[in-house]
């Protein structure tokens, strides 16, 4: 494949309009092989590109209507649980992703709250952590997904919080961050999902703060991007996972902020919109929401407040008394 | 989008790229909406379970098929039949996952009904009072020991793997002695130092093998510690090193350990004058001993140190001065270490 060589076209500043024709414009790709291949994200897919416009100050982007519709009909009526799409099984991911859309579009009233409460309830374990769907899985990923969602709906009473926050600190490691289950090594995204649970769960006292800030200030690497693991690649998803993680223990400072919102920006694709993992990469929704959102944590002028704990616009989960103690940097003037 | 790179695409290549995909699209929605149509319709016959394979080989990711596939295995193919039948689809469908990891080693779905089918694995040969009884769960047990560490041979930090790891040796018939992961660690530390995820591993196995009371807890602190000395000058730079050498250290060490180690570092630091990681370390330490020993040293020499440690690395490592910062302006600099013991 020839490379069409273009004028060098600056990502220095966020390319906000671009960002929101490239999400109106996910839908459209009908033609592209990769669109077909990802149905099984395709409500995670909706959840990170709305977030996104929201934080990017245009939720109206997309047709509500239509987005309800679709959300509505990833019901799984046997399960009681939302696919990710039509006829694709229950899950806990996507779950959790239909109750964030219907907040962000209030349409919560559109859902069965107490059979999906039911259906997160019934993925507990006996150790305490969750299970993705009927065929077992467990992760501290799915433990979070039940965390928020319950929490979102009001329901959290529901669940055995002592018991996850057990299975929680049996994840913990000496570095003070969180694995997958007990004994994984800890992980970024995993320290995401067990600091923002116990966040939720008003259990912080859990955290080694001053430990874990350490292990999360050093995921920056010279290039001002953070990886996810020692002696690993940076990557853009990370900005969130290690920054919504640092904001929670009000450490954000502890990283160099104008590097990595430098970092962030070289990731944007300057001619169709989007932000991939790493500069010069292909982009995708996943990491243009957890680029943004990043920003949005550091402060870049002119985003929209997200909340780091259910990342969601901040407004919602302040409507909902749901807000904690968490600290980003100060939105900066343009 | 993980490490592919962008290409920019005339219009004639992109609308031949989008011929050329139109193809493969139709096929792959015909597959995909047969399938589905076939699970409404609880088909759990040979010709639903040869379609499930044929489009998992497109998508490994589509987990609702995944899903059906155990179904149709539980529902139709194993109903009725001999236990060895059974033993010999599970194993038909490890071979499947297999060439299915290789292809795509981070995707969870492929670990997960790999997990399934080991755990379905019969008893067998024979009847229960039979010294053979469990022979086909540990033949396959033992196997997939053997491909999770081909695996990290291939990508030594896939935490998939590594868990799946775990959860072989936690779950197998036959236990392993753990005394075996010092082994395994040491070789894969051995051909890579920045290997975080063996020396975590290491100092998961070395934690539960000093609590069983089977190794020496004080002898095998100083193996350890010698092995670590040997990374420390092979690159001073690797957090992994550091990291585990804090793990060893802990928060309970005595004053002459403590400071034996701030000796060592020392040495290195004074032929790296500006490694980030001796200072950090150093600091660390000498953290731990004014707030452990407070009674012992003498605490304004000690602040004063670590004081200076703290500005040097403000200047040396710029990105993080808020941190060096924060922990100089304590009322009494080793206030940080309320690390819990675990």
């Amino acid at each position: 494949m020839t490379t069409v060589t273009k004028p060098n076209l600056a990502t220095d500043k966020l390319l906000t309009d671009l960002h929101v024709k490239y999400i109106q414009n996910l839908g459209e790709n009908k033609d592209d092989l990769m669109y077909h291949l990802t149905a099984h994200l395709r409500l995670n897919a909706i959840y990170w590109g709305l977030t996104a416009l929201c934080v990017l100050g245009r939720p109206d982007a997309l047709n509500r209507e239509e987005m309800i519709e679709f959300v509505m009909s990833c019901w799984d009526e046997e399960a009681g649980g939302f696919g990710a799409h039509p006829d694709h099984d229950a899950h806990i991911h996507p779950t959790l992703s239909a109750i964030q859309i219907l907040i962000m579009q209030n349409a919560l009233d559109r859902m069965d709250v107490d059979r999906v409460v039911k259906f997160i309830v019934s993925l507990q374990q006996p150790s305490g952590v969750f299970a993705g769907d009927r065929w077992g899985e467990t992760d501290t990923r799915f433990l979070y997904c039940a965390v928020n969602g319950l929490s979102l709906l009001g329901r959290l009473d529901e669940m055995n919080k002592d018991k996850a926050v057990e299975y929680i600190q049996r994840c913990r490691n000496y570095d003070g961050g969180f694995g997958s289950s007990v004994g994984a090594e800890s992980h970024a995204a995993q320290v995401f999902v067990c600091v923002a649970a116990l966040t939720i769960l008003d259990r912080l006292d859990v955290v080694d703060v001053d430990t874990l800030g350490w292990w999360l200030s050093e995921r920056q690497l010279p290039n001002g991007g953070l990886n996810g693991r020692p002696e690993k690649l940076e990557d853009v998803c990370y900005s969130f996972w290690v920054l919504s993680a640092l904001s929670i223990l009000n450490k954000v400072p502890w990283i160099d902020a104008e590097m990595l919102s430098s970092f962030i920006l070289s990731a944007q694709d300057p001619e169709g919109g989007g932000i991939a993992d790493r500069p010069g990469d292909m982009v995708d929704v996943f990491h243009t929401l957890f680029g943004v959102a990043g920003l949005s944590i550091l402060g870049y002028p002119g985003l929209v407040d997200l909340d780091p704990v259910y990342c969601m616009p901040a407004t919602f989960i302040g409507a909902r008394g749901l807000r904690k103690g968490w600290q980003a940097l100060s939105r900066r003037q343009a | 989008m993980h490490g592919i790179k962008r290409a920019r695409l005339t219009e004639e290549e992109r609308e031949a790229r989008r011929r050329r995909e139109l193809s493969k699209i139709d096929e792959f929605t015909k597959l995909s909406d047969a399938t589905l149509a076939r699970k409404k319709e609880r088909d759990w016959s040979r010709d639903a379970f040869d379609l499930t394979t044929l489009l998992l080989q497109i998508n490994p990711e589509f987990y609702t098929i995944w899903n059906y596939r155990r179904l149709i295995l539980l529902n139709g193919l194993f109903v009725n039949v001999p236990a060895e039948l059974v033993k010999d689809i599970l194993l038909d469908e490890l071979g499947m996952t297999m060439s299915a990891l290789k292809a795509h080693p981070k995707v969870y779905w492929i670990w997960n009904h790999r997990r399934w089918c080991l755990e379905q694995i019969p008893y067998g040969p024979g009847q229960e009072s039979e010294s053979h009884y469990a022979g086909w769960k540990q033949t396959a047990w033992d196997r997939e020991l053997t491909v999770a560490e081909k695996m990290l041979d291939v990508d030594a930090r896939n935490f998939h793997a590594w868990g799946y790891r775990r959860y072989v040796l936690d779950s197998m018939p036959n236990p392993r002695p753990e005394s075996n992961e010092l082994i395994y660690t040491a070789r894969k530390i051995e051909a890579n130092f920045s290997n975080f995820s063996a020396w975590h591993q290491r100092s998961k196995a070395l934690a539960s093998l000093w609590t069983q009371g089977k190794l020496d807890e004080s002898k095998s602190r100083e193996d350890e510690f010698e092995l670590l000395r040997n990374a420390m000058y092979t690159d001073p730079n690797d957090q992994s090193v550091w990291i585990y050498h804090r793990w060893l250290v802990g928060t309970e060490s005595s004053r002459e350990i403590l400071e034996r180690e701030i000796v060592a570092i020392q040495e290195l630091l004074d032929e790296q004058p500006d490694s980030k990681w001796c200072l950090e370390s150093i600091s660390y330490y000498k953290r731990l001993l004014l707030n452990k020993y407070t009674s012992e040293v003498d605490v304004n020499v000690l602040s004063e140190e670590i004081r200076s440690l703290l500005d040097r690395l403000e200047t040396l490592d710029p990105a993080r001065q808020r941190r060096y910062q924060d922990l100089r302006k304590r009322k009494r600099v080793g206030t940080d270490l309320q690390q819990k013991n675990w």
